[in-house]
């Protein structure tokens, strides 16, 4: 025991000179990311994007996070990023139920903590930054689909989980702008996959089956586009059954190169980090957010709701065969 | 032997006829269910669930079981997906996942045999080692579209007889030949009906488990072969809960979780049942949810009448021969 704590004692004074070598080093801001884990493609891409953001407005950008998606280990490098005296520090948040004492240290010390990707609406944080409305991801693809089925037809529902809170909303959005729209279109009821490519695809060929007929393919959860495409592939329907979801470029480039996938919806992440690093100068800055706001980098101005206290994004980004190889996530 | 004895001591015969009734009420509801396109698509489908129920079915004989086929299945296919995405030569993309599907078996026995741990637990442990070391290896992206090297091994007919139908009927044939035929058979049903009984009469224990998850974890590597050449895509939740549909097949068919009882032709008619099943729901429009209800309840049924045949059985026979 006495021995371990001897070379823990070594350790923590090495580790306090060196932290504090480098506040002494870097005299500017330091904004924090925390993702839901590291080492994934989605993420590595906001991380891309907040440094971009963090060269262009002289900010230090922080990005640290758990290796599996654990809300306590979150929550613990969040703490040890406030310990170390971040300026402004920003979470895609695991755990909401859990976040409060965390938030309350942050307001205690000065440090700016807000969300990004994922948020805590009942928590103290200062702003979310959304990446795209549920109602808008939703609304995109019907009205994307619509577009190139000349706004009649059935369309099949191929989702992951029946309990995903978030699929079963875009659906929801989905079928209320359907039937609020395009009278001429029918959505089918939604199946679904679970997690597997497999599932997937076998969903998929029996809603060919069983309907001839069918004009397009909805694959809401990202796990289960491989599958809707590959079934539309070994169909031989390619150009009579439109594939679409909400799959990141790099899972569904060869579908659209295919002519699988007619468009893929989802919001760009690195577009998302940048301006979660932009939030983050502002509230360093002491800068309020107005109703619309332009950030220099971002193509949209990006909106601010003042009651929710959240900065959306913008509009959700359309991947297609023309300009999905700009993308690498 | 009359004909109640006859149709109904004969799961696989009973099973054919469940499968045939199915067929007939999903046709009754949609016009588009007794196709040759749609029963080839149910085939298909059908094609990995097959292998693994075939291993699960000798598992099960042995009275053991294992949870972990799933993330073995996974884990193999990431290698088979490296495997295409490199442009290695076909034979090492063939060879690669049964080969590291039966190490993997061999770790599930080494477990089992020498570190004496009930098979329920120790492949339980190991699925959760394994679905953790799919996400290392893929650090969290998948492996999606592979270009259609493979396409041929999967899509190929050979007298109009796909080559994926010559594979299946291929290992069952092995299968049947060694539960049938070989000593090992067996050695592998007495394992499982009394153990004890078994070692006492000189039956290798150890070498029998062995040989059974070995020959699982194979057919697993091979599943995940076909998996990659059909999907082109390996995403972090392949195999997913393989392990339950194989279970549900393999009971359905009349192999008995207690041990000492395999039926690879009920399997193979459990594994089709499940299918049509879950084909039958998504035509006639009916959310695939039930289809789990319904094989759910069916499972239930068929144990609980196992279970009354069971106790009646001194007089069963006789009570069936009076009729």
């Amino acid at each position: 025991m006495r021995r371990k704590n001897r070379w823990s004692a070594c350790f923590s004074a090495g580790l306090m000179l060196f932290t504090a070598g480098i506040g002494l080093a870097q005299s500017k801001p330091k904004v924090a990311f925390v993702p839901q884990i590291v080492g994934i493609p989605y993420f590595n891409a906001m991380e891309g994007g907040g440094k971009d953001a963090a060269e262009k407005f002289g900010v230090e950008f922080v990005y640290t996070g758990p290796t599996d998606t654990n809300p306590a280990e979150q929550l613990r490098i969040v703490n040890g990023l406030i310990d170390q005296g971040v300026s402004a520090v920003s979470l895609s948040v695991l755990d909401a139920s859990s976040i409060d004492p965390v938030m309350k240290k942050a307001k205690e010390k000065g440090v700016k903590i807000f969300t990004s990707d994922s948020d805590a609406p009942k928590s103290e944080r200062e702003v979310y930054v959304a990446q795209a409305l549920d109602q808008d991801l939703g609304y995109t693809i019907i009205d994307e689909l619509a577009k190139r089925i000349g706004e009649q037809g059935t369309i099949g529902i191929v989702s992951g989980e029946a309990t995903a809170t978030n699929l079963n909303t875009w659906i929801g959005f989905m079928q209320q702008r359907a039937k609020e729209k395009y009278p001429k279109i029918t959505l089918l009821q939604p199946q679904f996959a679970g997690g597997t490519a497999q599932r997937a695809f076998q969903l998929a060929t029996d809603l060919m089956t069983a309907h001839p007929d069918l004009k397009g393919l909805i694959a809401v959860a990202s796990t289960t586009c491989p599958g809707v495409a590959q079934a539309i592939e070994s169909a031989g329907k390619i150009g009579k059954v439109i594939g679409t979801g909400y799959g990141s470029p790099n899972t569904v480039r060869a579908y659209l190169k295919s002519g699988a996938f007619g468009f893929s919806v989802l919001w760009n992440p690195r577009d998302l980090g940048y301006l979660t690093v932009w939030v983050g100068k502002q509230l360093i800055d002491g800068k309020p957010f107005a109703e619309s706001n332009t950030v220099p980098g971002l193509d949209q101005p990006v909106k601010y709701d003042a009651a929710t206290k959240v900065l959306l994004l913008g509009p959700p980004t359309v991947f297609t065969k023309e300009n999905v190889d700009q993308y690498k996530f | 032997m009359n004909w109640k004895q006859w149709l109904f001591g004969r799961r696989e015969l009973t099973l054919a006829l469940a499968c045939v009734a199915v067929a007939v009420f999903f046709q009754f509801l949609s016009p588009y269910f007794l196709t040759a396109d749609n029963l080839t698509t149910i085939l298909r489908n059908s094609v990995e669930l097959l292998l693994v129920s075939l291993g699960i079915t000798f598992v099960l004989a042995t009275a053991g079981i294992d949870i972990a086929v799933g993330g073995a299945l996974g884990i193999c296919a990431i290698f088979v997906g490296w495997s295409v995405q490199g442009g290695w030569p076909l034979a090492v993309v063939v060879l690669i996942g049964p080969l590291i599907g039966t190490g993997l078996g061999l770790v599930s026995a080494t477990l089992i045999v020498q570190g004496k741990i009930p098979p329920i637990i120790a492949t339980l442990g190991l699925f959760g080692v394994y679905r953790a070391a799919i996400f290392l290896l893929l650090g969290g992206s998948w492996i999606s579209g592979l270009p259609d090297t493979l396409g041929p091994v999967v899509n190929t007919t050979i007298a109009g007889i796909p080559l994926t139908a010559i594979y299946i009927l291929f290992f069952y044939f092995l299968g049947w030949v060694v539960i049938r035929w070989v000593p090992l058979g067996i050695a592998i049903r007495a394992t499982g009906g009394n153990e004890r009984a078994a070692r006492l009469s000189g039956i290798s224990i150890g070498g029998t488990k062995f040989f059974v998850y070995g020959f699982t974890g194979l057919l697993v590597g091979f599943a995940a072969f076909l998996y990659v050449a059909r999907y082109r895509n390996v995403e972090t939740s392949t195999g997913g809960l393989i392990a339950l549909d194989a279970i549900v097949a393999s009971v359905l068919g009349g192999t008995s979780v207690l041990g000492g009882k395999a039926n690879l032709l009920g399997t193979m008619f459990g594994v089709l049942l499940v299918r049509l099943l879950q084909n039958g729901f998504v035509l006639i429009g009916v959310p695939s949810l039930w289809e789990q209800v319904i094989t759910g309840a069916l499972l239930i049924g068929v144990l609980i009448l196992d279970a009354w045949a069971e106790r009646r059985s001194p007089n069963y026979t006789r009570w069936l021969a009076t009729r």
